[in-house]
C-alpha cells in the first residue's frame, strides 16, 4: 500500500491522469502485486509420486519371439495329437453356438438341408483345446479347422398361440403358428495342418464371409 | 401372445439312440394312409396314392407303407416311429401337395414333436473343456500371498482424477513446454 500512496502523492507533481489509473490498476492485478511486492514468494512444492509402468515394455523383436514360441508349442501339441477334446464357436444361421463333438444344436426357421445330410460348418469363430485357443479374425482359416455335422431332424415347433384382444372394442383375433426347426448333430472337430504366424496377416479383404 | 404353452410339457433337445453319431437312421418305421374310394374329402389323398406313393416307398426302403381304404370316412395319416411314438393327422379336403408336405414332415421328424416345448436350443454332454470360469482364473498367482486388509487392493479401481491432480498435470505440461521454448531460444 505504501507504493500506492507514493504514487498518489507524486500525482500532483506529474499532473497526469494516466499515472493515477495505472496506480489503481495495481490493486486488481494480483500477478503484478505478487511480482513487485512479494519477491520472495515461491509456489508450494508439489510432490508427485513417480508413475511406475505396470506393463513391462518389450521390444517388437521380443514380442515376435514370444509369439513364435507360443505358436510352435501349439503346433507341437497338434502334431502329437495331444490337444484332447476340441471345442469351437460356430456361426450358424445368424446365431453362435459353442459346440464340441457329439453336441446337438437347433436351427430355428426355414433352412434347406434335409435329414441325413452331412454338412461342414465353415464359419468357425474360435477353436479351443485343453491348453490353447485359436481365435479367428473374424473366422479361423477354413483350411485349418474342419467341423462336420449331420442333420438328424427337421420338424415343427409346438403350436404357438397368438391371441390379440382390445378391450371394449369388440376386437379379438386368434392365430396359431408352427415354425420349422432343424436339429443338427456335431460329428467332429479337427485341426488339420499347422498354424502359421504369417497366415494371420493374409489379405482377407476380398473374402466373402 | 397367450401363455397357454407354459403348461405344455417342456424338455430339452434330445436325439433317440445317439442318432447321427455314427450314421443317420430314419426314425419313421410305418406310415398308414387311410382313405375313402369315392368320397370327395379323400380326393387329394387318392391322387397322392395314384401318382406319388410308389416313388415315396422306393425312396424310403426303411419305411413300411400301408394303404387302407374304408368307406365314407375322412382320410388320415398315421405315422409310427422307432421310439414308439404314434402321430395321427387328419387330411380331410387336403390337396395332393398339402399331403406331400405333411408326409415329408412325418418322415423327417424323430417322433411326435407337437407336444413338447423346448427350453434350450443346445444340448451337450461336455459343458466345459477348459474348465468353468471362476473369479480366480487367469489371475496373477502373486495375489495368493497378499495379506488382508490391504490398502492398495481396497481402493476402487476407477478413481477419477481430482481437480488438484488435473491442475498439477497442466502445470507440469506448461513447465515442459516453457522449457522447450527456452531451449529453442538458446539454440
Amino acid at each position: 500500500m505504501s507504493f500506492l500512496l507514493k504514487n498518489i502523492v507524486n500525482l500532483p507533481r506529474s499532473g497526469s491522469i494516466n499515472q493515477l489509473t495505472s496506480s489503481f490498476r495495481c490493486l486488481s492485478l494480483t500477478s503484478q502485486l505478487s511480482t513487485r511486492h512479494n519477491l520472495n514468494y515461491k509456489p508450494p512444492k508439489i510432490i508427485a509420486k513417480p508413475i511406475t509402468p505396470i506393463i513391462p515394455q518389450r521390444s517388437p523383436s521380443e514380442d515376435l519371439k514370444a509369439c513364435d514360441n507360443i505358436i510352435s508349442k501349439v503346433n507341437n501339441v497338434i502334431s502329437e495329437k495331444e490337444e484332447g477334446r476340441l471345442f469351437a464357436v460356430i456361426h450358424l444361421c445368424g446365431k453362435q453356438f459353442k459346440v464340441t463333438s457329439g453336441d446337438i444344436i437347433l436351427v430355428e426357421g426355414y433352412w434347406p438341408p434335409t435329414i441325413g445330410d452331412e454338412v461342414r460348418l465353415e464359419k468357425v469363430l474360435l477353436v479351443g483345446g485343453n491348453d490353447f485357443t485359436l481365435i479367428g479374425r473374424p473366422i479361423v482359416d477354413k483350411n485349418l479347422v474342419n467341423v462336420q455335422a449331420t442333420i438328424i431332424e427337421k420338424t415343427l415347433t409346438h403350436t404357438k398361440t397368438h391371441f390379440k384382444k382390445k378391450r371394449r372394442k369388440q376386437y379379438m383375433r386368434i392365430n396359431f403358428q408352427r415354425s420349422p426347426n432343424t436339429m443338427i448333430r456335431i460329428n467332429s472337430i479337427d485341426i488339420s495342418g499347422q498354424i502359421q504366424a504369417n497366415s494371420l496377416e493374409k489379405d482377407d479383404s476380398t473374402k466373402i464371409y | 401372445m397367450s401363455n397357454s404353452h407354459l403348461f405344455l410339457k417342456s424338455g430339452f433337445p434330445r436325439a433317440p439312440l445317439q442318432n447321427g453319431v455314427g450314421r443317420y437312421i430314419c426314425q419313421l418305421q410305418r406310415i398308414t394312409l387311410k382313405f375313402c374310394k369315392n368320397n370327395g374329402s379323400s380326393r387329394g389323398m387318392r391322387e397322392f396314392i395314384e401318382k406319388q406313393l410308389i416313388d415315396f416307398a422306393k425312396e424310403n426302403p426303411g419305411t413300411v407303407v400301408y394303404v387302407k381304404p374304408r368307406r365314407h370316412r375322412t382320410p388320415v395319416i398315421v405315422a409310427e416311429y422307432l421310439n414308439g411314438d404314434r402321430e395321427w393327422h387328419n387330411c380331410r379336403n387336403l390337396s395332393k401337395e398339402e399331403i406331400t408336405q405333411w408326409i415329408t414332415l412325418m418322415k423327417t421328424q424323430n417322433g411326435s414333436s407337437s407336444s413338447l416345448r423346448l427350453r434350450k436350443m443346445w444340448h451337450t454332454d461336455m459343458p466345459s473343456i477348459q474348465g468353468p470360469w471362476t473369479p480366480f482364473t487367469l489371475k496373477n498367482p502373486a495375489s495368493n500371498l497378499v495379506i488382508f486388509p490391504n490398502e492398495e487392493l481396497s481402493k476402487p479401481l476407477d478413481v477419477e482424477k481430482s481437480a488438484t491432480e488435473k491442475l498439477i498435470e497442466l502445470f507440469r505440461e506448461q513447465r515442459l513446454s516453457e522449457g522447450k521454448l527456452e531451449e529453442n531460444r538458446g539454440n
